[in-house]
């Protein structure tokens, strides 16, 4: 028997022994799948990864509404707020509420929109702030930074002109209860991230970091910070850098802008890629334009999940000339049914959609673009008019007015150009002009924000909405005014 | 057999000896042997043997047999064991005596197994509820946590679902923490296994996930002991802050081999199906809801439309369930075995759902010598399952949602287009084909356990006992998906498949010293001393593809997916290292002192906060063992007790307290050469640095009684349990980057009552006991650490001085009898008599919501309390009756004074037409020649109320079931003797039989989010339950 005695006692001090002697090591959390922030922000991938990983919050993101920054609730809320678009998804009131001018500070939207800019702004400042100390070669380094600047920049620039003030976050740790930076803060940061990006590439390859910030990106956001700022010699300056730079043009049939093929190409400035590369990537990853904007009646043409939950308004789509090619591409207005006959009905917009190359529609793997040229042209002659050079301002809006005539095959007789018009004309023609070509970029509410025209143009295309002094900024949201109260809500809600 | 007739030969030889000593009879001290048996024959070791009026005495050794020197031949020796009645034997002239010692049925003899150890129920000084197996076999059940339900007070038991196999949510004594776990802790045979679903599953198995318990074989279980008190639970430190369940399962005994053949067989229905408009109702509303939105009706004679399709008759089934387990225990004086098999199969009462098991065990101990012994216990399980999408689905809903919302008017079936059911539901509201989704979206699961330990147990001396033991609880799951192409469900992802495995392993080894004292018949110490750790780690792969133009290979070729997309795989992995002692004192068998302390370190917890000690001290004074309590003649037994303690919560996530980096982020850059591919890495967490356990405050007192010779039995406690440093997802402003952040913030109260009392009514040739429970409990969260809200899912909020499932909403206020009402009141944004839109303006007919605040319109400011998910109190209620050879028996159990959010009644009660509705509400719908004051106007378009989360789907939820009612037939000796067999049982039951309540879906236990700490009470299309007859036998050989 004593045999057993001290085998269990030799057993049992040797696993007491054992246990005790490495008992720190085992209850030392070291998970493989992972890696831990010190060790981490280390290598070139690491530094390129932290860039990345901004970049992948202005498209989808695998949580919550799976949206980024861009996915869609930046350019419907944009489109929404104005005289643009309608919402008829009866699902989301707080779109519905935007729609209406009736949102207050809980608002899923609004607060969707804020998480996932400052989301991005606090990856920018760990990039910003990490990789100068990453040992890898220099002038990967330093563009990698000025992309972080970038996006910086970009996201500020929204927040600013959705918000004014807000807290200016730029650093890894920063106060669990910021306060707010006046909004004339947040714009001198805003200039200064995009002059530092300014030193970036002109240009990528193609399907070797195409898509990524340029330095045309750069001046091209900063032209519109400048048009935003009024300060018309500070844009047209910028506009024209970007314009000399021959890196950019416009494409010669409106039509071939949202071609799929035509991703990344000579109009692009600045876009949000979508698609899920055929797989190689999770699935949310496409893009929500034909959801959202296709009409449900497509189905019987075999396209899929077509909601049509945000729709043009009347007075939009009545504004174009009956052959301006824009109106073609941009609407849909009729239904194909399969015994042949053709369903008339109102209009849809259509542009993102690349019939031939997703015949389905659902998930769209298009562009969302940020920038394209046809803004800096516009903006450009927007200055010039306003500095009073009307004949630059003219043959440059009417670069833009031009392509509207081409049908794919000649020039038609509409959309004739413009001569002659006094500033004050020009500024409605330019206004115009952004509101025919830009429909569902994300654009119109802070055009007419900027032009002081919300509350003049909306009731025109919205009967009985008229927008008040408060719609020049959203409301702060509540949830995050209760969390931190050093946070000052927005006049007016 | 053969053992019985040598018992009967000694005993033969025992009486004969006596007569012949009788001759001899002399008044000299003798020595005196024996042996103390059960009636069964076997030895009882550990008797104890005590002559009358002398200190002092002897105790059986494991065979049973002792020896005893008397005085003479009037001495009279007295023989005690735990578990059987006192037995006093006359010595007169024997020498060698056989002592059979009668069962003691007595509660207070019987031995309760807690933790590290087990104590006569009157040496009790927790609050320990114990369930012996007769009690879990009486309703059929797929798995034991299910049977716990309305049989032990403070233990409120809720089947979520009614998926075979899916997980009920128990909760014991109130639900403790808000982002940690709030199951108890299961320990079978001494294992300490994962019972956590959510480290089992990958989420490719269709609809709730398959309890973690299920794996276990109800049948072999021998007992249950529930552990609610601090003093009870402090033994299992960090983790028995939400109770601690021990389960025993059977072993053998020494005597005759006994075969036991038991089966059952039942057929389940639906309880009952909702009463919904047929075709032609259905028509005739959607026609109404058209024109009232100025629009043109669809259909143009409603009435030849007739009954159409009643998709819930389409959708559920009788579905047969049936049990067979063959045991085989029994065993010799030094090994003991028991060996079991059972199959289990049981089909769902929803097409294409079922659930089949197959287990073995073998439990054997074998003494090795006089000191040591050793054993196992060992089970392994497999389980495989198809499922069907239930509860609420993503966009498109599940298969129950489905089938009582769909058009009543369209067909099941149409060979017109591909797969040849009708596709979905043509009016508006997203939704598949019920009927197509169930029986062609596959959902295959597989799951096979092993549970197992071994144990060595040295006695150094009759004092001092060392027990080592090293189990393992390993699992796989398996699970598999695949919709053809042809669904609703599958119109994005043109057909998609989906494997999902995942495997973990638990490793535990546990040392404890025993030491038992005994000094001057009046001090009796037990004290235990122990080391134990534990290792957790499980890791799962995930694979899946979408566009599957073929459908016929299925899961089976995931490769035929056209568009494949990332596998991902994850590891996980917790250990935990602990000391634990505990110390029983026990003065004149009046005063009963415990201490227990455990000390556990965790992985989970930050660097300087990994460990935590859990202390607790128990008082039971046994009142009446006072001298003043003599004369009360009636009081059998009367026990106060109370304990306090500090106990904890672990069941977080690992890896919680580390900053680390991850990918998440991921996306294309477009261009004309494709896509290129770019993934990010980030942090994943706002770091918590200072992350340490939650623990609980438990307080708790008792009292004992038994009256008039035990025949009524009443135990009552009332607890309080305070949680403070509560692991708690706290909401931070984003402009850290991140929404949430775990903190240590918090706290939560839970104060109550348990009752139980149990009564002989009647002994004699009819015997009838009763058995009642109530558990009361009240919860409150005292601190949130924020003054906000915290809005959850479902209409539920957390909010300081409410407790947890608290609904929140707006008050339906009836509905507007004129359009002026309509206008001069208070309505949602939008609908006002200066909206935009002149269809979405309130008129007659429309909902009126209640202005809390007074400021003229409705909106989130008005939305208030409406209850909440939490019962006032539980029940149960037990009535056994046998006489001669039949016994019968029914149970009822209910809970009383919860809210349901009723989900699916937002679509129910929602007139757009763009789905069906109930009949009552639909056909009493508001109209300007019917007003209803309840039920609002049909109207097709411009209505802003929908989706509005208000009190008119909030509804009470509370409940009386007759959970089971039972009949059973004994075959007599005669019989059974001629059919040589020892035993043989018959009997027929019925389960949910009949249900009480005002609640207007389904099933008032539904809950869509399972065993969700903070979303309790919802039903969204969720599993019913089944109404279940069984028949079934029980042979022993």
């Amino acid at each position: 028997m004593k045999k057993y005695v001290s085998c269990i006692i030799v057993l049992f001090l040797a696993t007491a022994i054992l246990a005790v002697s490495s008992c720190k090591k085992f209850l030392t959390e070291d998970p493989k799948n992972l890696v831990a922030v010190t060790n981490f922000y280390q290598t070139e991938n690491d530094a390129l990864a932290s860039v990345n990983a901004i970049y992948a919050y202005l498209n989808s993101t695998s949580t919550g509404s799976t949206a980024g920054v861009y996915h869609s609730t930046f350019w419907v809320m944009a489109g929404l707020a104005s005289d643009e678009m309608n919402n008829e998804s009866i699902f989301t009131p707080d779109l519905d509420q935007i729609s209406k001018f009736s949102h207050g500070p809980i608002n899923a939207s609004i607060q969707e929109t804020w998480t996932m800019h400052y989301k991005a702004i606090t990856l920018a400042n760990i990039a910003i702030a990490r990789i100068p100390g990453i040992s890898m070669d220099a002038t990967l380094r330093t563009r990698l930074v000025n992309e972080a600047h970038f996006l910086r920049g970009l996201l500020y620039f929204d927040m600013v002109r959705m918000f004014g003030s807000i807290p200016l976050i730029l650093n890894e740790q920063e106060p669990l209860l910021p306060t707010p930076s006046p909004a004339a803060a947040i714009y001198d940061q805003v200039i200064q991230d995009l002059t530092e990006a300014e030193a970036l590439p002109a240009s990528y390859d193609p399907g070797n970091g195409r898509g990524r910030a340029t330095s045309g990106a750069a001046k091209a956001i900063l032209a519109k910070v400048y048009l935003t700022l009024e300060q018309w010699e500070n844009c047209a300056a910028k506009c024209k850098e970007v314009i000399n730079s021959n890196q950019y043009a416009l494409w010669e049939d409106f039509a071939d802008v949202f071609k799929l093929s035509s991703r990344g190409g000579k109009e692009a400035i600045f876009s949000v890629g979508f698609g899920d590369a055929g797989g190689a990537i999770i699935f949310w990853e496409v893009g929500q334009f034909n959801v959202r904007l296709l009409p449900p009646q497509l189905s019987v043409e075999g396209v899929q999940n077509s909601q049509g939950w945000q729709v043009p308004t009347q007075d939009l789509y009545d504004k174009y000339d009956l052959d301006d090619r824009r109106r073609a591409v941009t609407y849909i207005t009729e239904i194909n049914n399969p015994n042949g006959t053709v369903t008339d009905i109102k209009p849809y917009i259509q542009k993102y959609w690349d019939r031939a190359a997703e015949p389905q529609g659902n998930g769209s793997a298009n562009d969302y673009p940020v920038i394209r040229y046809a803004d800096v042209l516009l903006m450009y002659a927007e200055a010039e008019n306003e500095i009073g050079n009307s004949a630059e301002a003219h043959t440059y809006i009417n670069m833009v007015r031009k392509r509207a005539r081409f049908d794919g095959v000649e020039d038609l007789p509409t959309v004739p150009d413009y001569e002659n018009l006094s500033k004050e004309d020009f500024r409605a023609a330019v206004l115009n002009e952004r509101r025919l070509e830009f429909v569902a970029e994300g654009q119109r509410w802070f055009d007419l924000v900027r032009t002081h025209t919300l509350e003049t143009l909306v009731p025109l295309a919205k009967p009985g909405i008229t927008p008040a002094q408060k719609h020049y900024l959203y409301p702060v949201p509540q949830r995050e005014i209760d969390l931190n109260p050093n946070l000052v809500q927005n006049a007016g809600y | 057999m053969k053992t019985l007739k040598y018992f009967a030969a000694i005993i033969f030889l025992g009486i004969a000896v006596c007569n012949c000593n009788t001759l001899f009879a002399q008044a000299t001290a003798k020595k005196i042997t024996g042996k103390v048996t059960s009636q069964t024959g076997e030895g009882l070791s550990a008797a104890s043997i005590q002559v009358k009026g002398i200190t002092g005495g002897t105790v059986t050794n494991d065979n049973g047999e002792f020896t005893i020197t008397v005085a003479d031949n009037k001495a009279v020796l007295v023989i005690t064991h735990v578990g059987y009645k006192l037995k006093e034997v006359p010595v007169k002239n024997q020498i060698s005596l056989v002592i059979i010692l009668d069962e003691d049925k007595n509660e207070l003899a019987q031995v309760v197994v807690i933790g590290y150890g087990a104590v006569k129920k009157s040496d009790l000084t927790g609050s320990v509820v114990s369930i012996k197996s007769d009690e879990l076999k009486a309703v059929p059940v797929t798995s034991f946590d299910q049977a716990l339900q309305g049989r032990a007070a403070g233990v409120q038991v809720t089947q979520t679902s009614g998926k075979p196999g899916s997980e009920p949510s128990i909760r014991i004594r109130g639900t403790t923490s808000i982002n940690a776990g709030n199951e108890p802790l299961y320990v079978i045979d001494g294992m300490l296994v994962s019972s956590d679903g959510g480290d089992m599953t990958t989420g490719v198995t269709l609809g709730p996930r398959i309890g973690a318990l299920a794996a276990i074989n109800p049948s072999d279980i021998e007992s249950i002991e529930i552990l609610k008190d601090a003093s009870a639970t402090a033994i299992y430190g960090s983790r028995g802050a939400n109770g601690v369940v021990l389960i025993t399962t059977k072993r053998g005994r020494s005597g005759t081999g006994t075969v036991t053949f038991d089966a059952y067989y039942g057929i389940q229905q639906v309880a009952h199906k909702l009463d919904l408009l047929n075709a032609a109702e259905y028509a005739n509303f959607v026609n109404e809801a058209k024109l009232n939105a100025n629009a043109t009706p669809v259909y143009v004679n409603p009435k030849n439309l007739g009954e159409g399709t009643d998709w819930q008759e389409e959708l559920y089934r009788n579905a047969p369930m049936a049990n067979y387990q063959l045991s085989f225990s029994g065993g010799d004086e030094k090994t003991k075995y028991a060996i079991s098999g059972s199959y289990f199969d049981q089909d769902g009462i929803i097409i294409n759902s079922n659930f089949k098991r197959y287990s073995f065990r073998a439990n054997l101990d074998r003494e090795v010598s006089k000191k040591l012994s050793v054993g196992n216990s060992v089970s392994y399980s497999r389980i495989a399952s198809t499922g069907v999408l239930t509860n609420a689905g993503t966009i498109v809903p599940g298969v129950v949602s489905a089938a009582i919302l769909f058009n009543p008017v369209l067909p099941v079936y149409d060979s017109t287009v591909k797969g040849g059911y009708t596709f979905e539901n043509d009016r508006g509201k997203t939704l598949g084909n019920p009927i197509a989704d169930a029986k062609e979206y596959n959902s295959f699961t597989t799951s096979s356990r092993i549970l197992g330990n071994v144990y060595a147990r040295y006695k150094f001396n009759e004092n001092l006992e060392f027990k080592t033991s090293f189990g393992i609880d390993a699992f796989t799951q398996k699970e598999n998906s695949f919709g053809p192409n042809f669904l609703k469900r599958t119109q994005a992802s043109q057909g998609e498949a989906a494997i999902g495995t995942v495997q973990g392993l638990t490793w535990l080894n546990e040392n404890t010293f025993t030491y038992n004292k005994k000094w001057n018949d009046k001090h009796v110490i037990t004290a235990l001393a122990g080391f134990t750790t534990q290792k957790f780690q499980n890791e799962g792969l995930f694979a899946y593809a979408f566009e599957f133009p073929d459908d016929r290979t299925g899961y089976h070729s995931i490769a035929s997916g056209l568009r494949p997309q990332k596998p991902s795989n994850n590891e996980s992995q917790w250990s935990l290292v602990s000391y634990l002692a505990r110390v029983n004192y026990s003065l004149s068998d009046k005063y009963l002192f415990t201490l227990t302390g455990r000390a556990d370190g965790s992985s989970k917890f930050a660097e300087g906060s990994k460990y935590g000690f859990f202390p607790s001290g128990a008082f039971a004074w046994r009142v009446s063992k006072e001298k003043f309590m003599q004369n009360a003649k009636n009081i059998s037994d009367l026990k106060l007790r109370a304990s306090y303690g500090v106990i904890g919560n672990q069941a977080i996530p690992p890896y919680q307290s580390l900053a680390l980096i991850g990918p998440y982020g991921e996306g294309v850059f477009n261009s004309s050469n494709g896509s290129e591919v770019y993934t990010g890495l980030e942090p994943l967490s706002y770091v918590n640095k200072d992350l340490k356990w939650e623990s609980t405050k438990q307080l708790d007192i008792g009292l004992d009684l038994s009256l008039f010779n035990n025949r009524l039995i009443f135990t009552t406690d009332y607890y309080q349990k305070k949680t403070f440093d509560l692991l708690l997802s706290t909401p931070i402003p984003t402009t850290s980057g991140f929404a949430t952040t775990l903190l240590n913030v918090g706290n939560i109260v839970n104060k109550g009552f348990d009752f139980d009392i149990r009564s002989i009514n009647s002994t004699g040739e009819l015997k009838w006991n009763t058995a009642l429970n109530i558990s009361i409990n009240k919860n409150e969260i005292t601190n949130l650490n924020t003054q906000t809200d915290i809005l959850l899912l479902g209409g539920s909020l957390l909010r300081k001085g409410e407790s947890i499932g608290t609904f929140y909403g707006y008050q339906f206020d009836g509905i507007f009898q004129t359009d002026e009402e309509a206008a001069s009141s208070p309505v949602l944004l939008g609908q006002e008599p200066t909206s935009p839109n002149p269809a979405a303006r309130a008129k007659a007919g429309d909902r009126k919501y209640h202005d809390i605040n007074g400021d003229g319109k409705i909106d989130a400011n008005d939305r208030t309390i409406l209850g909440t998910g939490q019962p006032d109190f539980t029940w149960g209620l037990n009535n056994t009756f046998s006489y001669k050879n039949f016994d019968f028996s029914f149970f009822f159990q209910g809970s009383q004074g919860n809210k349901m959010a009723n989900f699916n009644s937002l679509d129910l009660l929602n007139f757009t037409g763009q789905n069906n509705v109930l009949a009552e509400a639909g056909l009493n719908r508001w109209t300007p020649e019917n007003p209803s004051n309840k039920y609002p106007r049909a109207l097709s378009s411009g209505s802003l109320d929908v989706g509005v989360f208000s009190s008119a789907i909030v509804e009470d939820a509370s409940y009386a079931r007759l959970k089971n009612v039972t009949l059973g037939y004994r075959l007599p000796g005669k019989l059974l003797a001629k059919a040589k067999i020892k035993s043989f049982k018959i009997y027929a039951g019925a389960t949910n039989l009949w249900t009480l309540t005002n609640y207007s879906g389904y099933d008032p236990e539904a809950n869509t989010y399972g065993q969700s700490t903070t979303l309790v009470g919802i039903d969204a299309g969720g599993y019913p339950q089944a109404i279940t007859y069984t028949i079934g036998i029980s042979a022993g050989f």
